[in-house]
């Protein structure tokens, strides 16, 4: 990460924790809104990937907050989603790993069986999936323009499989996690809540599916493969 | 630190081969519009398993085998990512590549970093041709998953190496001119203590090769047997000792590539086929799901090929686009059977695919490290193991 980004992050960071309890002013008072907004017009000049980095910190410390509504146009919310769940389901694996890794029972911790491992690893290749969407979709984002429609594919794909990937990093943290994750208290359903509402918003997995599908079935079965190395 | 948390974030590994990789998938499809074999379309389906001399020789003699490896060996001593772009494309294409395949991917490469002049004079020349093929020694009776239980005996003797045990699950050894394996030549160790890698002529007098038959009828696999296999002492790969490192690098080269998710790639094709441009609402939701998926594990696999290319080890993420990919191309027959409406002996292309392909899809998951053995690989990854 270049060291601009870095330091974006860190600013996101604490400003996002101060916000998760006073609301939205401290994000409006730090300029988040001027993020994609050229240098020439008294933006940042930031691009999408700068967006996945803040909205994937976002996803995680103030998830009920409109920090997307506020940076992206309409158009690209389903994108900036994607970022959100990817930051909300790394968060979801980090929370995970360490209570397995210190919750003991029967005499160890629970992640020495190899239930609870297989379980975990499965999850991490679905977090890693949805990370890998949202940054191939910055991608493609700053290739274009930030244009939804030259990016409709990698929206589609990427909101899709953040959508499929809920479900499974959902049930295995709660699972992994046992009673003490579903209380009120524990932070685990500050991330599980919010991503179980996201899959339903901006194109829920019916939507991106058909969509998605109507539009490969325009290209034909090696025009697929054509587009999607053209991209 | 543990390897997660290097690959966990924002970003994945720029995947920016030298240049123009437009123009190498041009030239590339081009040369397969003419030379790809138009064998039945059953064949373009898991097609690094399909066998055909006559098309790897073709295809090293246009330059497309052992790309990566040195001019001075016969090579194109072209960028790792150039090679990937053609071996996405050649699956894509259901080209047949099975024959030089095992020889392209890892024992080139392999004979590169560790072997020694004589062996690369020997070896590599024939591999970029395209004409000479490996395959690899590893798994036996009682060393499946558990590799390092591995028994097979190489003793050092005045002649050379004494080499004594049984291979199995040996895919391409009845056509395979040379076999890289995993033996023990410390007597009395253990576990991936004492291990080297051998590079055996197939042809040495005391080994003998028997056919498994897989439940497609199909043979792939084999049982090698050496019995007081005489090889000489240039036949030892690498440092006497290192096997266990060795191979266990050979690996990453092995779990990564196009061919974790593309195996599958002839039935989607067939499926937006079948389907027309105006599909029903069940076609269109499967095959935007299925699209999905494989553009995300593209990216995935692009970015760990780039990590390797750059000299990283990157296990883990080679362990992750694995274990995703298997689930995906063994997942889609099963789906695709789901809603597509037709007879077990639906002679249709799509029909056919099908059918072989849910028949070959139990070895998805199998073959180069068992799904079990690869979560393993991910939990050490987060720190659990």
């Amino acid at each position: 990460m270049s060291a601009a980004r870095a330091m974006l992050c860190d600013t996101a960071r604490a400003v996002f924790a101060e916000a998760a309890t006073a609301g939205m002013a401290p994000v409006e008072e730090a300029g988040f809104a001027l993020l994609l907004v050229p240098e020439a017009e008294g933006g940042f000049g930031g691009d999408w990937e700068d967006v996945n980095a803040v909205l994937q910190i976002a996803g995680v410390t103030v998830p009920g907050l409109p920090v997307a509504e506020s940076m992206v146009s309409d158009a690209l919310l389903p994108a900036a989603t994607v970022s959100l769940m990817a930051g909300a389901m790394g968060q979801a694996l980090a929370l995970s790993i360490e209570h397995v890794s210190t919750r003991q029972q029967f005499g160890r911790p629970l992640g020495k069986f190899q239930a609870v491992q297989q379980s975990l690893a499965v999850m991490a290749c679905e977090v890693r999936a949805v990370e890998a969407a949202a940054a191939a979709l910055a991608a493609r984002l700053d290739a274009v323009g930030l244009d939804p429609a030259a990016a409709d594919f990698e929206m589609a794909a990427a909101k899709l499989r953040a959508n499929r990937a809920v479900g499974v990093v959902t049930a295995i943290a709660h699972q992994v996690h046992g009673a003490i994750g579903f209380t009120r208290e524990y932070d685990l359903n500050r991330v599980t809540i919010p991503l179980m509402r996201w899959r339903g918003e901006h194109g829920n997995d019916a939507y991106w599916a058909a969509r998605l599908g109507r539009q490969v079935a325009g290209l034909g079965g090696q025009g697929l493969w054509g587009a999607m190395t053209a991209r | 630190m543990h390897g997660w948390a290097d690959m966990q974030g924002f970003a994945l590994y720029p995947f920016d081969p030298p240049g123009d990789i437009g123009a190498l998938r041009a030239e590339l499809r081009a040369w397969l519009a003419v030379n790809q074999p138009q064998r039945d379309i059953v064949a373009r389906a898991n097609c690094w398993a399909s066998f055909d001399a006559d098309f790897s020789r073709a295809l090293g003699a246009a330059g497309y085998v052992g790309m990566t490896l040195p001019i001075r060996y016969g090579g194109g001593d072209r960028h790792p990512l150039e090679r990937y772009v053609v071996i996405e494309e050649l699956l894509a294409a259901g080209a047949p590549v099975g024959a030089h395949w095992i020889a392209d991917r890892q024992t080139g490469p392999l004979i590169v970093r560790y072997g020694s002049e004589e062996q690369r004079e020997r070896y590599l020349p024939g591999i970029a041709r395209g004409e000479l093929y490996a395959c690899i020694g590893l798994s036996e009776p009682g060393a499946g998953s558990d590799l390092a239980a591995v028994r097979t005996s190489a003793r050092e003797t005045a002649e050379g190496w004494r080499i004594n045990g049984q291979k199995i699950w040996t895919t391409g050894a009845h056509f395979s001119h040379i076999m890289l394996a995993l033996v023990r030549t410390e007597e009395g160790s253990e576990r991936n203590a004492g291990l080297s890698q051998l590079l055996i002529d197939l042809d040495t007098p005391g080994i003998t090769i028997r056919p498994i038959i897989d439940m497609a009828g199909h043979h792939d696999f084999n049982e090698v047997f050496f019995d007081d296999v005489l090889v000489p002492h240039g036949a030892l790969v690498g440092t006497r000792g290192q096997g266990w490192q060795q191979v266990t690098a050979e690996l990453g080269l092995e779990r990564s590539g196009p061919e974790r998710y593309l195996s599958s790639h002839a039935l989607l094709a067939a499926l937006i086929d079948a389907a027309g441009a105006d599909p029903g609402p069940a076609v269109a939701v499967l095959v935007g799901e299925l699209t999905a998926e494989m553009w995300t594990l593209r990216q995935l696999s692009m970015s760990t090929a780039a990590k390797l290319a750059a000299g990283e080890d990157p296990m883990v993420e080679a362990s992750v686009v694995k274990e995703l990919g298997n689930a995906f191309e063994q997942d889609m027959p099963r789906r695709v059977q789901a809603i597509v409406d037709g007879p077990w002996d639906d002679p249709s292309d799509l029909g056919r695919l099908l059918r072989a392909l849910l028949i070959a899809s139990p070895s998805f998951s199998l073959r180069g490290g068992t799904r079990e053995v690869i979560r393993g690989i991910i939990a050490r990854g987060l720190g659990l193991r």
